[in-house]
């Protein structure tokens, strides 16, 4: 505690005194935006990673056997045969490591690292997070996570290779790239868990004053509430990680039954008498919950989004609190749905697809929402704007899908299939990334100080938006026709064979969609440099982060703050202009509007002598 | 896009692509409902000029609630909806009478099918006594088991009736997957699941296994014959003579 003390003064004299070492300012930082900074560049580097992991997968899906073109030669022969082609060994590292970078080495520090450091305390008028140096371990156990995961590249057997569900007893007698899997997850989890208790705080404490809790903009709501669900699930998976671990490593068997027959291990030392289900139960328990961690924060910045570029109050600000409430709950007692196959008691089925039908609720509420945000209003087509508009959009198919696999016996059929890959993309990238880029572009003038280029922006979203539903649509109707996932070669069966053509689609779509995320990395690089110098306000925002400066020096804001209104107060008829920043007293509003009129009345005078 | 199903043959599969095609075309409408008013407020709510106000509103109380209640009144409907087959289908007091059990046994990459010959009774088995020739763990004390017999990838079951598998795993998780028959079931080692079906269609049918169980998994394909019972007791009876067959020299060899 001392130490924090200590650091914390420390960061308030240098604050002033404008000589903060290079090391002080950009790696062991406390301030929340260079953390913010330091978790958008390292997912971003992680997101090329798992997207070339991605583009591998596809390219064995479609051209099985091939050797990869160009780079094929190139790879190591632990990755690769002699001609160049994927072996079914790096086959399932790949789509164990895509899996588990994506999830929780990109979709979840862009959404709850970047976006809640960055936004928290800017959107409620605080000078930092709570718990400064917290907040710098959070980030600092993140790529080191990061590069442990990745660190069995250098072990015998490669990296983990049990999927990113990591089921035991396969995951239980696994590689020493397993191992690090467990121990890189054990350490991103303990990250999540100290952002979480940073956020929560921070919200309750922190807040500018006048600026009760619904005052608060949908973004600082739903990391509020993912911070909670964070500080709930995390934990439980840490304890199955933990137990994992130790059957790997200590030979126990929490999750092995007694005679397992495996001949790659020396199984003398394992006693038997555990359950495989019980590891899927403590993972569900966390991994459902962290659907909606990487959901939920992707929903607020979208709500904020269309309502600023609708120029309208947010339909319903209540209703979609309480949504998002309920969401969370919901989402901690419907684990059990990915569950139906497998074995777990039928009854139990029953109980789940219910709870999981009702959780459909909250979500539709959320979607007519946000069309009532857009009726009447005065859209501007950003590209924030066209990314958040996208989100809604996909999140509707990524949620109709839902219902598919929520009915039990339907999911008998498409449980495992290509139809929950297709799901899962459509509300992870569908979702979850295009709010991200939404977000990206929206604070990017904030973060930066500068403008990015709206014209690559756009043509960004477009490549980007077409090869997506190209990808991932298809995806659907592989699944209905059986499709397995994470098999290495669909040709050895025969009623796979006709798909060989989409699957050859499919993977034309991935490849630009990869490569068009290049544009997004020009996009932000370049601006970063050489933009257009960004105004505090671009966006004539109500949201007390377009108060600082752009951008906002180390303590934020450069007067002091008292809020009025919520945040949504758009083209309110008591106001001259469009908006009425949440700072903006009601002397002051009187004050422009008799100073409006008065313009007028000269107008008129004028109007009237000539 | 329901085009793309492979063909049922399964009895009670009729019901689950009944209620696949009935959310399907659910989902369609309210896809195509949303989009086009989305859409629709996408080009007429885009500004125009500079300037123009939106309309101030922040909310209706009556539309809140009217769709909270119609999706949760659709979504408890397929909810019971579906319950009704799910019950049918997997609640063990729902099962019909089988009138035959094949054990299977996940081993990796491969499907172990056990059979219980002709006295139509499975010997006792048990984990302890499982090994990579005895893949089911039968006790070899017990004379019920002398004339069970086990096929590999290659399972072999009558048509138009009734058949229960009981599954399980020697090593890792792998899931049971005949799609012509709608019915996937993991196998979990150290834990036996029953799941039935009644293909009422003769012909080869592919098994698949659905569930990751290391870099061999896509190779873990067998082969599903359905045949007319007589067809299939022939097979039964070659395959239990040459269970005698191999029984017969050690027989001898230990007296």
């Amino acid at each position: 505690m001392e130490a924090v003390l200590h650091t914390e003064k420390h960061e308030h004299n240098e604050a002033h005194g404008h000589s903060e070492s290079f090391i002080r300012k950009y790696i062991f930082s406390t301030d929340h935006k260079m953390i913010a900074k330091q978790f958008m560049f390292t997912a971003i580097i992680f997101l090329f990673i798992g997207g070339a992991f991605a583009l591998f997968i596809r390219w064995q899906l479609a051209y099985p056997g091939e050797p990869i073109p160009v780079i094929g030669q190139m790879l190591p022969s632990t990755w690769v045969n002699d001609a160049g082609a994927v072996t079914a060994e790096w086959y399932t590292q790949l789509l164990t490591m895509h899996g588990s970078i994506m999830i929780f080495a990109v979709i979840i520090p862009l959404l709850v690292g970047t976006f809640g450091n960055f936004a928290i305390p800017l959107m409620i008028g605080a000078d930092d997070m709570a718990f400064p140096f917290l907040n710098m371990v959070s980030f600092w156990l993140f790529p080191v996570a990061g590069i442990l995961m990745m660190g069995g590249f250098f072990m015998e057997g490669g990296m983990a290779a049990a999927g990113w569900t990591a089921y035991p007893p396969l995951s239980a007698i696994a590689s020493m790239g397993q191992t690090l899997w467990i121990v890189a997850l054990f350490l991103i989890g303990f990250s999540s868990i100290l952002g979480g208790v940073n956020y929560v705080t921070t919200i309750l404490n922190m807040r500018a004053p006048g600026m009760k809790m619904f005052d608060l903009p949908m973004t600082v709501w739903a990391v509020f509430i993912t911070a909670i669900i964070i500080t709930i699930g995390t934990p439980v998976l840490a304890s199955a990680l933990a137990m994992l671990f130790m059957d790997n490593f200590l030979h126990t068997s929490f999750f092995q039954p007694e005679n397992l027959i495996v001949p790659t291990r020396d199984m003398s030392r394992t006693a038997g008498g555990g359950q495989p289900l019980l590891w899927q139960h403590l993972f569900w328990f966390y991994s459902h919950p962290a659907v909606y961690i990487m959901i939920l924060p992707g929903m607020g910045v979208v709500s904020d989004i269309l309502a600023t570029f609708s120029r309208k109050p947010l339909y319903g600000y209540k209703a979609m609190v309480f949504a998002i409430i309920a969401i969370a709950f919901l989402g901690i007692v419907v684990w059990g749905h990915h569950m139906f196959q497998s074995g777990m008691n039928p009854l139990l089925g029953t109980t789940f697809m219910v709870s999981t039908m009702v959780i459909a609720v909250p979500s539709a509420i959320k979607t007519f929402n946000w069309l009532g945000t857009m009726w009447r209003g005065q859209m501007q087509f950003t590209t924030p704007m066209l990314n958040a508009v996208a989100f809604v959009s996909m999140f509707v198919v990524g949620g109709l899908s839902g219902i598919f696999m929520a009915s039990t016996p339907v999911d008998v059929f498409i449980h495992d299939t290509y139809f929950i890959v297709g799901h899962i993309h459509y509300v992870l990238f569908g979702g979850s990334l295009f709010a991200v880029f939404a977000g990206l572009h929206y604070w990017f003038p904030k973060m930066t100080g500068r403008m990015y280029d709206e014209r690559i922006g756009k043509w960004h979203f477009w490549i980007t938006f077409v090869t997506f539903n190209g990808t991932f649509f298809p995806m659907h109707i592989l699944g209905v026709g059986g499709m397995m996932r994470r098999i290495f070669d669909p040709t050895v069966y025969d009623f796979l064979k006709p798909f060989q053509p989409m699957n050859e689609f499919i993977t034309i779509n991935a490849m630009i969609l990869g490569f068009a995320q290049f544009l997004l990395v020009y996009n932000l690089v370049y601006s970063w440099f050489k933009g257009r110098k960004a105004k505090r306000n671009p966006w004539r925002a109500n949201t007390l982060e377009w108060q600082a400066p752009s951008p906002p020096p180390h303590g934020n804001f450069d007067r002091a703050l008292h809020v009025y209104h919520g945040p949504y107060e758009y083209s309110s008829p008591l106001t001259v202009q469009d908006y009425l920043p949440q700072t903006t007293s009601p002397e002051e509003i009187e004050e422009q509007r008799r100073h409006h009129e008065q313009r007028l009345q000269q107008k008129n005078e004028q109007d009237t002598h000539a | 896009m329901l085009d793309w199903l492979p063909e049922n043959v399964s009895v009670f599969g009729e019901g689950v692509d009944h209620l696949f095609s009935l959310i399907y075309y659910i989902s369609v409408v309210i896809f195509f409902l949303v989009n086009a008013i989305y859409i629709a407020f996408i080009i007429r709510y885009r500004r125009k000029r500079k300037g123009d106000k939106a309309y101030h509103y922040h909310g209706n109380n009556l539309l809140e609630i009217s769709w909270t209640a119609l999706p949760f009144a659709l979504f408890l409907f397929l909810a019971f909806y579906s319950d009704g087959i799910w019950e049918d289908i997997r609640y063990s007091e729902k099962t019909p009478n089988p009138d035959l059990v094949v054990e299977v046994m996940g081993q990796t990459y491969l499907w172990h099918f056990r059979y219980p010959g002709s006295d139509g009774i499975f010997g006792r088995r048990d984990r302890k006594f499982i090994t990579t020739t005895n893949p089911f763990g039968v006790d070899p004390d017990d004379p019920n088991g002398r004339d069970d017999f086990t096929t590999i990838n290659n399972m072999n079951i009558p048509v138009n009736k009734t058949v229960l598998v009981r599954l399980s795993s020697m090593d890792v998780i792998h899931s049971f997957f005949l799609p012509n028959m709608r019915v996937k079931q993991d196998a979990v080692p150290g834990q036996w699941v029953d799941v039935w079906f009644n293909s009422r269609k003769t012909g080869e049918f592919e098994i698949a296994c659905a569930e990751l169980c290391g870099s061999g998994h896509y190779l873990m394909r067998g082969v599903m014959t359905v045949q007319a019972q007589q067809n299939f007791d022939t097979w039964i009876d070659e395959q239990y003579s040459n269970v005698l067959a191999s029984l017969a020299p050690p027989a001898t060899s230990n007296e």
